[in-house]
């Protein structure tokens, strides 16, 4: 998933009325704190563990939180309202913290720790996280019994197929579109050849593809081995959608839910109500667990905003949370300083790996050599500092984050973790060697209040070097459009992207394939080599988990090393707060945020 | 009259602080080579051992040391001395540029209409009029963009100059109005004066007149006004960098650092870094406006206070 991309950050700056403070003291920096090391190893853990669950690991009711009580209202404070609620066209990390609590996918991923840090992938709506009995290629998955929509009527494999099939429909532009592709043995938007008006206009998948042979039964057929299938299941963007109560646009608004909360009501930018739904049964459901009575949200609360009421901890705050806000950086110093603060909080990583893109399709930016020149000399710590520091920001060796199986801690190309300020002088000679000192360096930098704050130092950094930077500003609403036109202004410019599931199969092909070049594709820097496309193909077919994700992270380090098309810069890490009488409050790292499924009120 | 303004204490050390000011403004290269530094390194990245990993400096009171007087500033670390003296030259520049322009204007239009009267009158009036109903503040922030982008190649980095140029043309054109009214109103006064018909009677050119005998006796408006409209443009540029729509980033001046100093970076970490464009911002501000009132009593003490 892009970080921002469609719905970019709305970078509004609060012009807070300028009092003039006449005299100030004030207190000097934090220093660096303990966090890091533990996020490491628990992402570290997450990577290798998690495994395909049986049946027995797919039989509800949720393990029941310590200390748990059923009752009472809680509040959510979140940024940006939702802008879908249809499962197909849902892809965006708070929709997607959101449909843990409404929809039900055929697989989901299930703690099996109370920490959120290790987890397995289960059935959910399925008896078991998937039967294959051919390498990937033929996938096999049983409906439980009593499984049924907030309306009353059973879920069955025709419910399924409808799920399936409307993904080929038009209107469906926004969702995940793995599945798709795999059906159809397609890239890129191909795949919607196969079912052009979906299941609408009376056609319907043939059972070469997708059976379901009887009401509990469905069968995924694919041409070619897909062994990552239970992970893509799990995806909030494959949650079922009932057949009989199919709107098509009009499920985006008010959609059928299966999961423990149906919406009461949802005023689109201002306020959406949960409440139990009564049809959800617990006994089917191994990973979510329905204590409060209700969810009370209410959006255009900016990180600042969510971040006070949620300090000051008075009235209906005091059992208040968001499922996407994190702490902002400015009052983060201070949160951690002050343990009681601290202990309402939970940190962790977020899959968003952040990179600076070289675009390769400018002539002056074919010789490897300045390439280098611009990975040795870019300076990291500009960007650390400008989101909050080494607790919001973690300085990037590879392209894969350590919440992907796979990830290398010691792997650091060009020494950005010794020193993370950039190497001038090395980078200098560099350029010397290639001829190139003094050369032109068109910086597109997002106009946010870090994008200026960031490019600048960046900037001054690079000119260390001998590069001539010329930065150009970006609106932050188009900013990912305008990047990954193929034919724009910037030489290089900074974008994050966050794995799908932990791994690294939904990385390096979208991002690095230089097949899939194209006006508003991810492969932003327009990378195309020999090399890594056809070893993405070759480890595209590689069942093994283990095996695949070592030949990932051999390819991420080829990227690094000799093709150079990118440096990255920090994996993303966030800092959330809770009300004090919010229980049950863990920092789940598949979901990249809360666990909303455990939370309690004290 | 300069007896008189010698005598007006408030009037002296207002004029020797503004004097200070504007040498400070002057100078300020040659403060920054003296003292070693420049408003544009990264000391963030360059002294990493003197900030947290948010850049926010380590030692109380945002990192005010022997080495670096006024602290550091929160975020990329720029230096809060050298950024201030450059600050204030950059602004008063731009406001010294602005009034020039204003003077000027305001003299050739306001003396023309007063002086010609009848259909020119009319249509400098009418044109004044329309450009005051002119909501100015949103015009500024609306046009800044704008005019900026007429100037620049879209792989090139907007070079400040033309942000610079852009600020004083905005200001200029929405500015010298209240000024040409002032004068069109002293010179129609002036224009039924007896020495005005004498000059006229003798065969003197309009040119000459105007030169002569009335740009002389509109002096004292003028010096009283400029004086007030100086401080005026200071805080409206610093009002439009502050507004993130004037000068950006690294480039340094007095506005830009009031909106550095109201992030939540700096409200909750290092409230002091607003002590220093605050302070010298206001003692600049209301020195010249004491200085414009000691200005106006001198040339006319009989007028009350």
């Amino acid at each position: 998933m892009s970080r921002g991309g469609r719905h970019a950050y709305a970078a509004l700056s609060v012009f807070a009325a300028g009092a003039l403070v006449l005299t100030g003291c004030s207190k000097g920096g934090s220093d660096a704190s303990d966090n890091n090391k533990k996020d490491q190893e628990n992402a570290k853990r997450q990577q290798s563990s998690i495994k395909f669950g049986d049946a027995a690991d797919s039989t509800g009711p949720a393990t029941a939180v310590a200390g748990a009580k059923s009752g009472g209202t809680m509040e959510v404070l979140q940024r940006d309202s939702f802008a879908h609620l249809d499962p197909g066209q849902i892809y965006v990390s708070d929709e997607m913290a959101l449909s843990q609590l409404i929809h039900r996918g055929l697989t989901g991923y299930k703690a099996t720790s109370t920490d959120g840090k290790q987890h397995e992938v289960v059935g959910d709506l399925a008896t078991d996280s998937g039967t294959t009995t051919d390498g990937g290629k033929t996938w096999k998955y049983t409906l439980k019994d009593g499984i049924k929509f907030d309306n009353g009527t059973p879920i069955t494999s025709k419910d399924v197929r409808q799920t399936f099939e409307r993904l080929f429909a038009p209107f469906i532009n926004q969702g995940p579109t793995y599945i798709q592709q795999w059906l159809a043995d397609a890239s890129g938007a191909d795949y919607r050849k196969l079912l052009p008006d979906g299941p609408y206009k009376g056609k319907h998948l043939a059972s070469n593809v997708l059976e379901t042979p009887d009401d509990k039964t469905v069968v995924f057929k694919f041409k070619s081995p897909h062994p990552d299938l239970p992970y893509a299941l799990a995806m909030a963007g494959y949650s079922v959608v009932s057949q009989k109560g199919d709107t098509k646009e009009k499920y985006d608004k008010s959609p059928v839910t299966t999961g423990p909360y149906k919406i009461q009501s949802f005023k689109s930018g201002k306020s959406m109500v949960l409440v139990k739904n009564t049809n959800w049964d617990p006994k089917s459901d191994p990973i979510r667990s329905q204590y409060v009575d209700q969810w009370d949200f209410t959006f255009n609360q900016q990180f600042e905003q969510s971040t006070k009421a949620l300090l000051a901890d008075s009235g209906a705050d005091q059992t208040g949370i968001s499922l996407s806000n994190q702490v902002d950086a400015g009052n983060l110093s201070n949160v951690l300083k002050d343990p009681k603060m601290k202990s309402r909080t939970i940190s962790g990583y977020q899959p968003y790996v952040g990179q600076m893109n070289i675009n390769m399709s400018k002539p002056e930016l074919k010789d490897i050599k300045v390439r280098e020149a611009i990975a040795y000399a870019l300076p990291v710590t500009p960007f650390v500092r400008a989101f909050g520091g080494t607790d919001a920001m973690e300085v990037a060796g590879g392209l894969l984050s350590p919440t992907v199986s796979g990830y290398d801690p010691n792997f650091d190309p060009f020494g950005k973790k010794k020193k993370p300020a950039g190497d001038p002088a090395k980078a200098k000679k560099l350029l010397e060697e290639a001829g190139k000192l003094n050369m032109k360096l068109t910086f597109g930098y997002i106009n946010t209040p870090e994008g200026q704050q960031y490019s600048t130092a960046m900037a001054a950094g690079l000119k260390k070097a001998g590069f001539d930077v010329q930065r150009q500003e970006i609106p932050a609403e188009t900013y990912y459009d305008q990047v990954s036109k193929l034919d724009n202004n910037y030489d290089i410019f900074h974008t994050a992207w966050g794995a799908d599931w932990p791994s690294a199969s939904t990385v390096l092909p979208p991002l690095y394939d230089g097949r899939l070049i194209a006006d508003g594709s991810q492969n932003y820097s327009q990378v195309n080599d020999e090399h890594v496309n056809s070893e993405i193909d070759r480890i595209n077919k590689i069942t093994d988990p283990v095996k695949s994700a070592a030949a990932w992270e051999k390819l991420d380090q080829y990227l690094l090393t000799k093709v150079v098309n990118v440096v990255p810069t920090a994996y993303y890490k966030q800092i959330q707060i809770a009300g004090s009488k919010v229980g049950g409050f863990v920092y789940d790292d598949v979901i990249g945020g809360v666990d909303p499924r455990r939370l309690f009120i004290k | 009259m300069w007896i008189r303004f010698k005598r007006d204490r408030t009037g002296v050390i207002s004029a020797f602080i503004v004097l200070i000011f504007f040498a400070i403004a002057a100078a300020a290269p040659l403060i920054a080579k003296a003292y070693g530094k420049n408003p544009y390194t990264v000391y963030a990245d360059e002294r990493p051992e003197l900030f947290d990993s948010a850049g926010v400096p380590i030692q109380p009171n945002g990192g005010i040391s022997g080495e670096f007087w006024f602290g550091l500033e929160p975020g990329n670390g720029y230096d809060v001395f050298t950024k201030l003296i450059y600050g204030i030259r950059t602004s008063l520049m731009i406001s010294i540029a602005v009034t020039l322009a204003v003077v000027i204007t305001g003299i050739l239009l306001g003396v023309t209409a007063g002086y010609v009267g009848g259909k020119t009158d009319y249509s400098i009036g009418r044109v004044i009029d329309f450009l005051l109903a002119f909501p100015s503040q949103l015009f500024f922030i609306a046009s800044m963009p704008v005019v900026v982008s007429l100037f620049v190649s879209p792989t090139d980095e907007t070079p400040t100059y033309v942000r610079v140029v852009a600020l004083i043309v905005v200001q200029w054109v929405l500015g010298w109005m209240s000024l040409a009214r002032i004068l069109r109103g002293t010179t129609l006064a002036l224009r039924e004066r007896e020495f005005i018909e004498a000059a006229k009677v003798s065969g003197a050119s309009p040119w000459r007149i105007i030169r002569r005998e009335i740009l002389p006796n509109v002096v004292t408006p003028l010096l009283v006004q400029s004086t007030y409209l100086l401080p005026n443009f200071v805080t409206i540029e610093a009002g439009l960098s502050f507004l993130g729509v004037g000068i950006v980033e690294p480039t340094p001046d007095w506005g830009q650092m009031f909106s550095k100093a109201s992030t939540e970076l700096v409200l909750q970490n290092d409230i002091t870094y607003m002590f220093f464009p605050g302070v010298s911002m206001i003692i600049f501000v209301v020195a010249f406006n004491l200085l414009g009132d000691s200005v106006r009593d001198a040339f006319d003490p009989k007028s009350a206070r």
